[in-house]
């Protein structure tokens, strides 16, 4: 049989693990390795330029974790990941991750990934023969995505972003946002953030004095900030509360905050109801 | 505050106590001076109620003249002043009660005779404050030897709690599988280098085990089990992990609990240079500084990586260890200054026997 040839890139940040990696993958005509990479920021620049079929993705390194690059990526290549902790299993295939190898691994399970790898590339070559799909969006309810008349709803949080939640352990929330530009990563930390602004398929965030656009609805990027921190004062805006300076009524039933830094965001009703809540 | 004034019940009983201590006083008062019964107990009860209260006061006063040698008879003579002026106080209390009963019924004694019933309370009240500074001693003695012995128990126990967490935290199952894997990687590419980490990897794991077994190891042992940990790790990180060692030959000698300074070194590896893409270096210090031994490991740390999770149970673990096994005066410090990272241990330095430096009898 022949098969269609896989562009890999082997992403380690310990440099025996990508040169076993290698050499067990050498043994597999059908898979070659067009780059390794030893940190999170070079693999998502890498990944970016070549677009390989097969990401080999390590979980804990520096500066960008295996997650976090794979948040970065555009969707496309399948990824493997490769650890010595079993803890990131179940997350790892809620990021659609194709396999799950624990470190040391044989031979022979690398080969079921590849053979797990190889069934992916060809479904997804079966269901769109022009061009790869990326991966299907989780259903969300019809209930919950039903227009509403009331023009303050908030979009729930899409399927995907429901599943990371779900992952994260209770109290424990993201600590940095993550924009790619280009082959550049920027790493936002969360106390820098002053506030979310939704912008069509973006969202564009606001932090020391900067802003960075990210592809990603704001609803999903939302879902995992600290509720205690974060408040979606509008259905375009989501706000560090210590950074509001104070609360101005505007018009009848429209409010406007001006943060410490002068700006001022939209607060609507419901918003300034779930403000209230937490002040 | 006084064990008895936080216990109702035992109070109560106390009180009762008292209660009796009135009526003999009463009735010793009758056979002193003759009076009505209904005169001397309304006179002896409400003093005595009033008395046993004020010989609680001996309680502060045991707990602030500890009966140690040398200060024994300070605190005797602090005891009887502590008791006259009790029975002073009854006494300055019972002047104007008998004025009060007098004056409003007829307690059949003149003035005289009121005075020389107050003379007989001072003299009186001194046996009993004593007798309750004694109990008060018994009581206290009682319960330091208790908590002596709780104290000895608790420490048992969590050295014991401590240990196991540090042999589990030592065979940190990551490590193991990283090594393994990284042996795996080298058995193609370098077998020579696969046998020499298989052999790292084994004498790190019995050193770890026969170290931990021990109450305590010189320094050099314990920096050798680091070296054997960090040659593993330099095998995973290669150039990204570099070893900077400042250590001083006269502490090198000291006495330390073991297994100590590895975890906190397992910390700088997995928290500190494994987080940078370039890497860096960890430094490890000791010396002795005017008698106390200075242990420190320090570590760069990456700007951006906040606090990244597990970092406490490694440090709780060696600080809990310090508590336990390090001696009254041992600390563990733990400071971050921009973007390095620092762990310092100090304690008194204890040489080894044997050590030509040891002031203590060397072994014949």
């Amino acid at each position: 049989m022949n098969l269609p040839i896989l562009r890999a890139v082997l992403v380690d940040d310990e440099a025996p693990a990508r040169r076993l990696l290698a050499e067990y993958l050498a043994a597999h005509a059908d898979v070659k390795v067009v780059a390794e990479c030893a940190n999170g920021f070079e693999a998502v620049k890498v990944i970016g330029e070549l677009g390989p079929e097969l990401v080999f993705l390590d979980v804990q390194m520096p500066k960008l974790d295996g997650f976090e690059v794979l948040e970065l990526l555009d969707p496309g290549p399948a990824v493997v990941f490769s650890t010595a902790y079993d803890e990131y299993a179940l997350k790892a295939f809620e990021v659609h991750a194709v396999d799950y190898l624990l470190k040391p691994y044989s031979r022979d399970r690398l080969g079921e990934a590849l053979d797990r790898v190889r069934e992916r590339v060809r479904m997804r070559a079966a269901a769109s023969p022009a061009a790869p799909a990326p991966p299907a969006p989780v259903a969300i309810p019809a209930a919950a995505s039903a227009p509403s008349d009331d023009e303050d709803a908030i979009p729930p949080p899409s399927g995907t972003a429901r599943l990371a939640a779900a992952a994260r352990p209770p109290g424990q929330f993201v600590e940095r946002l993550l924009v790619k530009d280009g082959a550049n990563v920027s790493v936002i930390p969360i106390d820098a953030v002053d506030y979310l602004e939704a912008q069509d398929d973006y969202v564009e965030i606001h932090a020391a004095g900067k802003s960075w656009l990210k592809t990603q609805p704001l609803s999903d990027l939302a879902a995992g900030l600290d509720p205690a921190r974060f408040v979606r004062v509008h259905r375009s805006f989501v706000v560090q509360i210590d950074r509001i300076a104070r609360l101005e009524l505007y018009a009848k039933d429209s409010r406007v905050a001006q943060l410490r830094d002068g700006r001022e965001i939209p607060v609507s009703r419901s918003g300034y109801s779930r403000l209230k809540e937490l002040m | 505050m006084h064990p008895l004034l936080s216990r109702p019940s035992r109070l109560l009983l106390y009180m009762l106590l008292w209660l009796g201590i009135g009526v003999v006083l009463a009735a010793g008062l009758r056979v002193f001076q003759p009076r009505e019964w209904v005169d001397a107990l309304a006179f002896a009860v409400p003093l005595a109620l009033f008395y046993g209260f004020v010989c609680l006061s001996a309680w502060w006063v045991c707990r602030s003249q500890p009966l140690v040698s040398g200060r024994g008879l300070r605190a005797i003579a602090v005891q009887l002043g502590g008791a006259s002026q009790s029975a002073a106080v009854w006494v300055g209390a019972a002047a104007p009660w008998a004025a009060f009963l007098s004056a409003r019924f007829d307690l059949g004694l003149d003035r005289a005779g009121i005075l020389r019933d107050l003379v007989l309370l001072f003299v009186l009240g001194i046996p009993p404050y004593l007798v309750s500074a004694i109990a008060h001693y018994l009581f206290l003695a009682f319960e330091a030897s208790h908590a002596a012995e709780r104290r000895v128990l608790e420490a048992q126990v969590t050295a014991r709690e401590a240990e196991l967490r540090a042999l589990r935290a030592q065979l940190n199952p990551h490590f193991l599988f990283n090594s393994l894997n990284s042996i795996n990687s080298l058995v193609g590419a370098d077998p020579e280098g696969a046998r020499r980490m298989c052999e790292g990897l084994g004498d790190f794991l019995r050193r770890t085990l026969s170290l931990g077994a021990r109450e305590a190891v010189t320094l050099s042992e314990e920096l050798a089990l680091v070296d054997r940990y960090l040659a593993i790790e330099q095998v995973r990180f290669g150039e990204r992990l570099q070893i900077d060692r400042a250590i001083d030959p006269a502490a090198a000698h000291c006495r330390v609990p073991p297994l100590l300074l590895q975890p906190l070194v397992e910390n700088a590896v997995k928290h500190g240079v494994s987080d940078l893409i370039e890497g860096g270096t960890i430094r490890i210090e000791a010396r002795l500084e005017a008698g106390r031994l200075l242990i420190a490991i320090e570590n760069p740390v990456d700007e951006d990586g906040s606090s990244r999770r597990g970092e406490g149970v490694g440090l709780e673990n060696v600080r809990r260890r310090l508590g336990v096994l390090g001696g009254r005066d041992a600390q563990i410090e733990v400071r971050r200054m921009g973007n390095r990272f620092r762990a310092q241990l100090t304690m008194s330095a204890d040489l080894a026997p044997g050590h030509p430096a040891n002031p203590g009898p060397a072994p014949a």
